[in-house]
């Protein structure tokens, strides 16, 4: 119904870059998690796209078209709020018919339409209550309602789960989903919880300080991910990301991490022709602590053996935190795994799932150029 | 008294004790602006209604306290309907008051538009429109009477802007004279409404604005839709104020037509002061502003009433 296409858009207020030079393409019917820490300039791009605020420099095209200059309310644009915006004066009945009376539509089409959505919202027994009197939940339900009568071909959600309960919130993201495929809308959605992002988008742009750091789905970002930032973002607990240095020359390299001990690198490994590629000999390496596999001290496998500091039993999973201060890293255990202080395991690491950075530009080392945009 | 029942529960001696005690203390320290409030509200009120029941005037030579000598009922009042000079200011009042209080809504509301945005030198802005505002009324009319002299300014600005001798003597013709002084009026007091909506416009969430604009609504449906609704209290008020001191204008037509010419700006209250210190009928005076007063508490009355009623009133349906 609608692609979005946001080309070298900056946003500044006063001396603050709030949106650096972001390019982003959302095709049709696609459902776009904008994804970043508070602050990031990722409500700032949103509402951009809606038209409440004009980019600095730079050009939104719908559809292929330049809207940049088209007002907020000729977009047709569906946008649910962080607080949800709900007309307190008005009964939840006259909120959902707001936008299609705004359009001078006929009375029996608003009927029909209301009834509709309330139905799909479950609302149909709060029509005549005022707004105000609804409870957090159903206030969520109607903004999105009132934003999905008027049938929009681009639906822009603005963290619109932050304030709802814990159940509500997991109960929404199915419903959002689900409408979002009941619709067919391209939808964008702000967030800064990774959970929601990961569960719900099709594709994520991952922004940090206004730069877009990476857009790819679920799976690249989370397993290729394109710098530190992203891999420092994704997931939780977070990467292990710490430092070493590459010895060696040709095929035969291995990884120091000081006072951890050292890993030599199998020749025909992937981390190996990606060291290959590495230009420094100090790098920044990372690996995601559900990747990490414990053994016995006395493996003969290669891995670096620590002594656990601090168990973090979290349900059906424990984090296992390991080594002092420089390094430490953190592993993911499936199973209840029953581990004494400081007794020592040994850190198996797939080389198929270890990432490497470059320290100073944090950019991710890879052989071959996987799947990164930015 | 509250603090009586709470007395109550340490014991039986301090209870009676306590209640005695504190009951004097409250006495003694509420009496002196009981004793005040006696003497500027409650003592010239008696006095009034007291006088007003009487045929009594200073020309008898007698003192207020021997009007009794000319007790008359309610002759006073039954003349308040009979007096037709009183109903013809009552009606040039209303007329002035009306075209006032709509001259001075429009523009109050449209100003205040304005300046829900920021732009650049608002504060500034922003003070020289309240400034009419802090001018004393007298003042004020002073200004505009030397403004609308036949040589004054006014007159000189429209024959240099139309190119021809202009010099109407606009206070001492009739119809002018009424639009002078509603210029006056409207001069100093548009910045009262503009301040009363500005602060209820600005009290309307910007986040509704946002999300009504965004469902589609043009400027024109967001303020019929979303904002008047929300300010109608705001409005009600504003008007309300407006009315009711309309109805006591007094001070500009004073000082620029004394009523003139004629009776032609002759409002309620500058009829009141010639029955005053023209005819010096105090007694027809008094209960003359007794019924005004009551009059006016009724307007009063009615406007909060509306306004509690549509501020509580549930959202009408489809």
């Amino acid at each position: 119904m609608a692609s979005i296409e946001l080309i070298d858009i900056k946003k500044t207020f006063g001396t603050v870059v709030a949106v650096d030079n972001l390019s982003l393409e959302i095709k049709d019917s696609e459902f776009v998690a904008l994804l970043g820490p508070s602050g990031c300039g990722k409500s700032t791009t949103m509402n951009m796209i809606a038209g409440i605020e004009s980019p600095t420099s730079g050009e939104i095209r719908f559809d292929g078209r330049d809207i940049s200059n088209l007002p907020a309310n000729k977009r047709g644009i569906g946008f649910v709020f962080q607080n949800y915006a709900i007309f307190t004066h008005l009964s939840v009945r006259e909120n959902l018919a707001f936008a299609l009376r705004v359009r001078a539509t006929p009375q029996r089409d608003i009927d029909k339409r209301v009834a509709d959505i309330a139905e799909l919202m479950r609302l149909t027994n709060k029509l005549d209550w005022p707004s105000s009197r609804l409870s957090v939940n159903e206030m969520q339900k109607l903004a999105i309602g009132r934003s999905a009568i008027a049938k929009p071909a681009i639906f822009l959600l603005d963290e619109p789960l932050s304030n709802v309960d814990a159940a509500f919130r997991a109960f929404m993201r199915t419903e959002l989903k689900h409408l979002q495929h009941t619709l067919n809308q391209t939808m964008v959605y702000v967030t800064h919880d990774q959970i929601e992002a990961m569960s719900l988008a099709d594709r994520i742009a991952v922004i940090d300080k206004g730069v877009l750091q990476q857009f790819g789905t679920p799976e690249q970002v989370y397993n290729t991910p394109a710098n530190k930032f992203v891999a420092n973002f994704m997931g939780s607990p977070s990467m292990n990301l710490i430092e070493a240095t590459v010895n060696g020359e040709g095929s035969l390299l291995s990884l120091h991490f000081g006072a951890a001990g050292a890993i030599p690198v199998a020749p025909t490994s992937i981390l190996c022709s990606h060291l290959q590629a590495c230009r420094t000999r100090n790098i920044l390496f990372g690996v995601r602590p559900e990747d990490i596999a414990l053994s016995a001290p006395d493996d003969p496998r290669p891995g670096l053996v620590m002594q656990a500091s601090f168990v973090e039993p979290i349900g059906p999973r424990t984090t296992i935190h390991f080594g002092g201060s420089v390094p430490a890293l953190k592993v993911i255990t499936q199973k209840r795994f029953v581990t004494e202080l400081g007794e020592a395991h040994k850190l198996l690491m797939p080389e198929d799932k270890c990432h490497l950075f470059d320290p100073a530009s944090g950019k991710a080392i890879r052989a071959e150029v996987a799947h990164v945009d930015a | 008294m509250s603090s009586g029942h709470a007395a109550k529960t340490p014991g039986k001696l301090s209870e009676s004790l306590g209640e005695r005690k504190s009951r004097r203390i409250g006495w003694l320290l509420t009496g002196p602006a009981q004793a005040l409030l006696l003497f500027i509200v409650v003592f010239p009120t008696i006095v009034t209604v007291y006088v007003s029941l009487t045929l009594w005037t200073p020309l008898d030579g007698q003192p207020w306290t021997q009007a009794y000598r000319w007790f008359a009922w309610f002759d006073n009042y039954v003349e308040i309907f009979h007096d037709a000079k009183l109903f013809s200011a009552l009606g040039r009042t209303l007329f002035m008051v009306a075209i006032a209080v709509a001259l001075e809504f429009a523009l109050g509301f449209g100003l205040a538009l304005l300046f829900v945005d920021r732009f650049r030198f608002r504060p500034i802005y922003y003070t020289l429109i309240l400034m009419p505002m802090m001018v004393v009324p007298a003042v004020a009319g002073y200004m505009f009477l030397m403004l609308f002299q036949s040589t004054g300014p006014i007159n000189q600005i429209i024959s240099a802007v139309s190119g021809q001798t202009f010099d109407p003597t606009w206070l001492a013709n009739e119809r002018l004279a009424v639009s002078a002084v509603i210029t006056a009026e409207v001069w100093q007091w548009t910045p009262m409404v503009f301040l009363i909506l500005l602060a209820g416009l600005m009290s309307v969430p910007e986040d509704q604005v946002k999300a009504a604009r965004l469902l589609g609504a043009n400027e024109l449906q967001i303020l019929r839709r979303i904002s008047i609704p929300r300010i109608k209290v705001v409005i009600a008020i504003a008007l309300g104020i407006r009315l009711i001191e309309g109805l006591k204008l007094f001070d500009i037509m004073y000082i620029m037509t004394r009523g003139g010419p004629g009776v032609a700006t002759e409002t309620l209250s500058l009829y009141i002061y010639k029955r005053t210190y023209g005819d010096l009928e105090w007694a027809y005076v008094s209960a003359l502003g007794l019924t005004i007063v009551l009059a006016m508490s009724l307007v009063a009355l009615c406007l909060l009433e509306l306004a509690k009623r549509r501020g509580r009133q549930r959202p009408a349906g489809v």
